[in-house]
């Protein structure tokens, strides 16, 4: 039992291992801290943190790269929302998001929210639980690019 | 299923993005700012983790990739606010003990904290109200009650108090006994967080709930808030004048004249004065007319029983009770001259 799964493992790993060669996705946070010069003129600094507190402003980073020698097709990339961050906004990438846990996605200003007495109000950035952007094109090989997203600490 | 494509890295953007997506992409910030209601803090010590997935077709199927993990310590964040339980001046008199003002304390951090509670006498008012202790509401009914209350004593009594509740603070004062009407008294309560108080951002290393730093938020980690209290006090003059009237027709006070007392009290101030009576001894060689006693024109009886007046055979007594600022009550009687 123990040497099949031995082999078994065996026989995944370098599939595994050739995928993770092919295309990465590295993933970074930072904190936007503020910080005013002598003169009074505000900076914004980003730092990546290894503690915050609420109401930090934080920027998520996606790199992602197909080192591998064939084009990725139907790239989608998919971020949970940590439950202790309410999304502000994605900048000029354009994500498909989810308000309920991933089940529906669609654009922000499309989706709505259920309220308690039956009817739904328009989905707000902080209703965001999930963050997708899907690739129309391939990814050619040795493409690479960045996606980004802020949130706040609740 | 997935929806049309909407995402897209600098190097393919894509025509079909519609105008639809960029207003949406545009009206992000001001809805941001639209949001209402805060959601609960995150708690002190509580970790954040961030991980992305990417899902692809090389030619080989569906293939589904992690990103690394990135994890953050959430500190605690020190932050607290005071306010006053008492819109309008709690009113007082001179001399007055366990005078009460009311305060709210409420721990807006994100972790359970210990609070220092001290009261400053604020400048800007007319006297300092004395004050001789502070009381945490024990059983959170919102008033005070010395038998149940917690007698705040610094140090050891500093009250522990959970992210984002509050709790209701008694400031026990006496008012100085020179005071006068109209006066009024403000007393600060500040609170302070235990861990440490400071400029915004700066930070206790090795402080904070859950092992990690304490960091000093937009408060400052303390607070205060002003109750005051307004004197409301009454004065009481008596005016008394006396009109002989005698069996000749004249006001010659001869034996057997009569003698009309008339005893004027004013009551003057914001306040009002109770228990007030006006006792007065019958003169001596004079014998009180029997019947003879009235209070603002009407007659009253005197024996000691329903109306308020009374003579007990060396006095007479008008019980006026209460009487606010402002006004007067005339109280007559009349004696022989013997």
């Amino acid at each position: 039992m123990r040497i099949a799964l031995i082999v078994l493992l065996a026989a995944l790993t370098p599939g595994a291992a050739l995928a993770a060669n092919q295309v990465a996705l590295d993933n970074s946070v930072f904190v936007e801290r503020v910080s005013t010069d002598a003169g009074g003129k505000q900076k914004i600094l980003l730092e990546e943190p290894k503690v915050v507190v609420p109401g930090d402003r934080l920027v998520f980073v996606l790199n992602y790269r197909n080192a591998g020698a064939q084009p990725a097709d139907k790239f989608v990339i998919t971020n949970p929302l940590p439950s202790a961050v309410r999304f502000a906004d994605a900048g000029d990438t354009r994500p498909l998001v989810s308000v309920d846990g991933g089940k529906q996605w669609g654009l922000l200003a499309d989706l709505s929210v259920p309220m308690t007495d039956g009817t739904r109000r328009a989905a707000q950035p902080a209703d965001v639980t999930h963050l997708r952007w899907a690739f129309r094109n391939p990814i050619p090989a040795g493409g690479t690019g960045k996606l980004m997203f802020r949130g706040v600490v609740k | 299923m997935m929806i049309a494509p909407v995402g897209g890295a600098k190097h393919r953007l894509l025509p079909s993005c519609s105008t639809i997506a960029l207003l949406a992409a545009l009206a992000l910030p001001m809805q941001a700012r639209a949001q209402s209601g805060n959601p609960p803090l995150t708690r002190a010590g509580t970790t954040i983790s961030n991980t992305a997935s990417a899902t692809f077709d090389t030619g080989g199927g569906s293939q589904t990739i992690d990103s690394n993990r990135v994890d953050m310590l959430v500190d605690e964040l020190l932050d607290v606010t005071v306010a006053s339980n008492n819109p309008t001046d709690v009113p007082t008199t001179p001399g007055a003990t366990q005078q009460v003002l009311g305060y709210r304390v409420t721990n807006t951090g994100n972790g359970p904290e210990n609070f220092v509670l001290n009261t400053v006498n604020a400048g800007g008012d007319n006297y300092d109200p004395v004050v001789t202790q502070i009381y945490v509401d024990a059983n959170g009914n919102g008033s005070f009650d010395p038998a149940t209350d917690t007698l705040y004593t610094p140090g050891s009594g500093d009250p522990l108090i959970q992210p984002e509740t509050g709790i209701t603070v008694f400031v026990i004062a006496t008012t100085p006994g020179n005071v006068v009407d109209g006066n009024r008294g403000i007393v600060s309560l500040v609170a302070a967080a235990k861990t440490g108080t400071g400029t915004p951002g700066s930070s206790f290393a090795g402080k904070g709930e859950g092992g990690g730093d304490a960091v000093v938020g937009l408060t400052g980690a303390d607070g205060a808030d002003d109750g005051a209290f307004a004197v409301n006090a009454a004065t009481v003059t008596l005016v008394k004048s006396a009109a002989v009237t005698n069996q000749l027709g004249g006001a010659d006070p001869v034996p057997g004249a009569t003698i009309t007392y008339t005893i004027v009290a004013t009551v003057a101030g914001s306040g009002s004065v109770s228990g007030l009576a006006v006792t007065d001894n019958i003169p001596a060689d004079t014998n009180y007319v029997p019947g003879s006693i009235t209070l603002g024109g009407g007659g009253l009886s005197d024996a000691p029983d329903g109306d308020a007046g009374d003579y007990n055979g060396t006095r007479i007594n008008v019980a006026l009770g209460t009487v606010a600022g402002g006004q007067t009550r005339t109280v007559t009687f009349q004696t022989k001259i013997k």
